[in-house]
């Protein structure tokens, strides 16, 4: 155990507005068949702060309603620091992500954020691929920009149900490479996004991920039995969790690593793919 | 004292008018256990040196890594939890937390969890000179550890053993968290002050459970959890009402507290303080903005003190008692 650094563990400053706030819905926009990107206001300091792979933690309810109760983590898709202004991505698939891609412009929303750690490009690295699944697109889309105005080559692969599910390719960057999957084969390959990664397992430094659990899975057996190398690659793997507190404090959120029990919301929702125990 | 014109009410209590090491805080807003970490989590959103007093995260004499996942599920109004008392144990615990509380100027409660009588006096006995620990909220009524099916706090006899070893082995304050599972919720408390205890808080989580028909199966991993939030809160009210009506020692009301009238009720039904726990999830700055609230209603309202509202709404409540001399006479700790 390392002595504690009295920075860390003093009582902090009461910066109590600084991460949590009202930001008002300034647009709304249909993609990815019935998600939305949202776009909201927050302020200078909150959009200058936000990393790729943080989220924000929104309220769902109307003020004074008690239902649905808990917060919702959505990851950051874009931070724009000129506008002040950040953009989710939301799937309607329960009562808080229905309630959210319901609000009209001008909606006050009561945000915490942004929250958690964030990707981390190393250093040395010249060549990312991304991996992205449903809405797990989002994170990695800010990443994908991140790289590319860092001047790094980013291949985006993406597996959806159908093509009307799919990230629009002119969401992205034209200096991405976007690959495709989907399950009914109505535009590129047909079958699983993991499908694809082989053929860039030599070429990319990094792997960054975001989608469905069993993605994850499919993804590590993928890598295992095409690597040409005994070492494994660095992989990034944002995790989604029921949250309740997002701050650390209640563990209901844990993902079980190599290192103990860590919580998705301070501790992740990035973790090395190595580091977390798949069972 | 010219109550009318009072500007600042007075909003400290005490919650341990028997003993002689007292618990006195400077307003009745407490954080509950599990929902506030070990204070230092919240301290971007949160003054804790304004609070009245924190309450740890469940301690266990050993390490715990806690349930599997899922462990939270929303429910209407509300939310199950199972976390299991994941915690570092006695032992890391002492040597990592109550040395930064040490330096805070607000009372920190160290929350004890045992499956054993033996264990509860020993984490006692372990706590007992710790600077930085203020007193001990004795949990005899966790609903999720496999404790062979049984809860200490769902029977009288127990939960009197339980604070009878307790109280052998610590002069500090020490408040017994009771159970909603209990039969007989009175008979339980006035067990546990007949056995020494400095106050009661209550309630507890309720056993709950949620199945994903989807699945076919229940969301938590641990099946059952324990429900929370707004939907708890009139079994919690009318519990505190019972409680405050038959018990000399304050009562600490929580339950499904989400803002001053909530707050409100529990005063008047008996409670000498509150703790909030769901509510800090889904709006960290609840507690600091309720301590305000609290502080203007009272002036609004003609009361120079909070405890001119604990228990008008409860006939049979009769304020705490002051110092037990005799209790703390025997003990040579």
């Amino acid at each position: 155990m390392t002595a504690h650094t009295p920075t860390s563990t003093e009582r902090p400053t009461p910066k109590g507005a600084t991460r949590i706030f009202t930001g008002v819905i300034t647009h709304t926009e249909p993609t990815m068949g019935d998600s939305s990107l949202i776009t909201f206001t927050a302020p200078e300091h909150v959009v200058q702060m936000a990393r790729p792979g943080q989220f924000v933690d929104i309220t769902v309810r109307e003020q004074g309603a008690y239902d649905p109760l808990l917060r919702r983590p959505i990851s950051i898709y874009r931070a724009d620091k000129e506008r002040a202004e950040l953009t989710i991505l939301v799937r309607p698939f329960g009562r808080g992500s229905r309630w959210l891609v319901s609000q009209p412009t001008g909606t006050q929303l009561n945000v915490l954020g942004p929250l958690g750690n964030a990707f981390e490009i190393a250093p040395k690295s010249r060549n990312l691929l991304m991996v992205a699944g449903g809405v797990g697109a989002a994170p990695l889309l800010m990443l994908a920009e991140e790289a590319i105005t860092r001047g790094l080559s980013v291949t985006y692969l993406m597996g959806a149900a159908n093509e009307s599910t799919l990230l629009p390719a002119a969401a992205l960057r034209d200096e991405i490479e976007y690959v495709v999957a989907t399950d009914d084969g109505s535009r590129g390959h047909k079958g699983f996004v993991t499908d694809l990664v082989p053929d860039y397992l030599q070429w990319a430094d990094q792997i960054f991920t975001c989608g469905p659990t069993p993605m994850f899975h499919s993804l590590r057996n993928t890598i295992l039995a095409h690597r040409s190398t005994e070492r494994f690659p660095n992989v990034q793997v944002s995790v989604e969790r029921t949250m309740a507190c997002a701050l650390g404090a209640c563990l209901g959120c844990v993902v079980e690593t190599t290192s103990g029990m860590q919580t998705s919301c301070v501790d992740g929702p990035v973790f090395d793919m190595q580091k977390v125990v798949w069972s | 004292m010219s109550v009318a014109t009072a500007v600042t009410p007075d909003l400290s209590v005490d919650l341990a008018p028997r003993n002689p090491r007292e618990l006195v805080l400077r307003n009745p807003v407490i954080p509950a256990s599990g929902c506030f970490g070990y204070g230092t989590e919240y301290g971007h959103f949160v003054d804790v040196e304004q609070l009245g007093a924190f309450v740890s995260k469940g301690i266990t004499p050993l390490p715990r890594s806690g349930n599997a996942m899922p462990r939270i599920a929303e429910t209407p109004a509300g939310m199950l939890n199972a976390i299991g008392l994941q915690n570092p144990g006695l032992n890391a615990f002492i040597k990592k937390y109550p040395p930064i509380w040490e330096r805070w100027d607000v009372p920190a409660i160290v929350n004890v969890s045992a499956e054993s009588l033996e264990d509860f006096a020993m984490m006692a006995r372990a706590l007992d000179d710790v600077p930085g620990v203020a007193a001990l909220e004795i949990n005899i009524s966790c609903p999720n550890i496999n404790a062979g099916g049984f809860c200490f706090g769902w029977d009288a006899q127990m939960s009197a053993d339980v604070t009878r070893v307790v109280r052998e082995a610590t002069t500090l304050p020490m408040i017994v968290k009771l159970s909603p599972g209990a039969v007989d919720v009175i008979e339980i408390a006035q067990a546990v002050e007949s056995e020494g205890a400095d106050a009661v808080s209550l309630i507890n989580t309720l056993v709950g459970m949620q199945i994903d028909t989807r699945r076919r199966k229940p969301v938590l991993a641990n099946n059952t959890g324990g429900l929370s939030g707004p939907a708890v809160k009139p079994v919690a009210v009318r519990m505190v009402y019972q409680v405050a009506a038959a018990v000399g020692i304050p009562v600490i009301g929580l339950g499904g507290i989400n803002g001053l009238n909530d707050a409100l009720e529990f005063f008047m039904a008996g409670a000498s303080a509150i703790q909030l726990g769901t509510a800090i999830f889904t709006d960290p700055t609840i507690l600091l903005r309720l301590v305000d609230e609290l502080s203007e209603w009272l002036v609004q309202n003609g009361c120079g003190k909070l405890s001119d509202i604990v228990g008008v709404a409860n006939p049979r409540f009769s304020p705490p008692k002051g110092p037990d001399l005799d209790l703390f006479a025997e003990m040579s700790v």
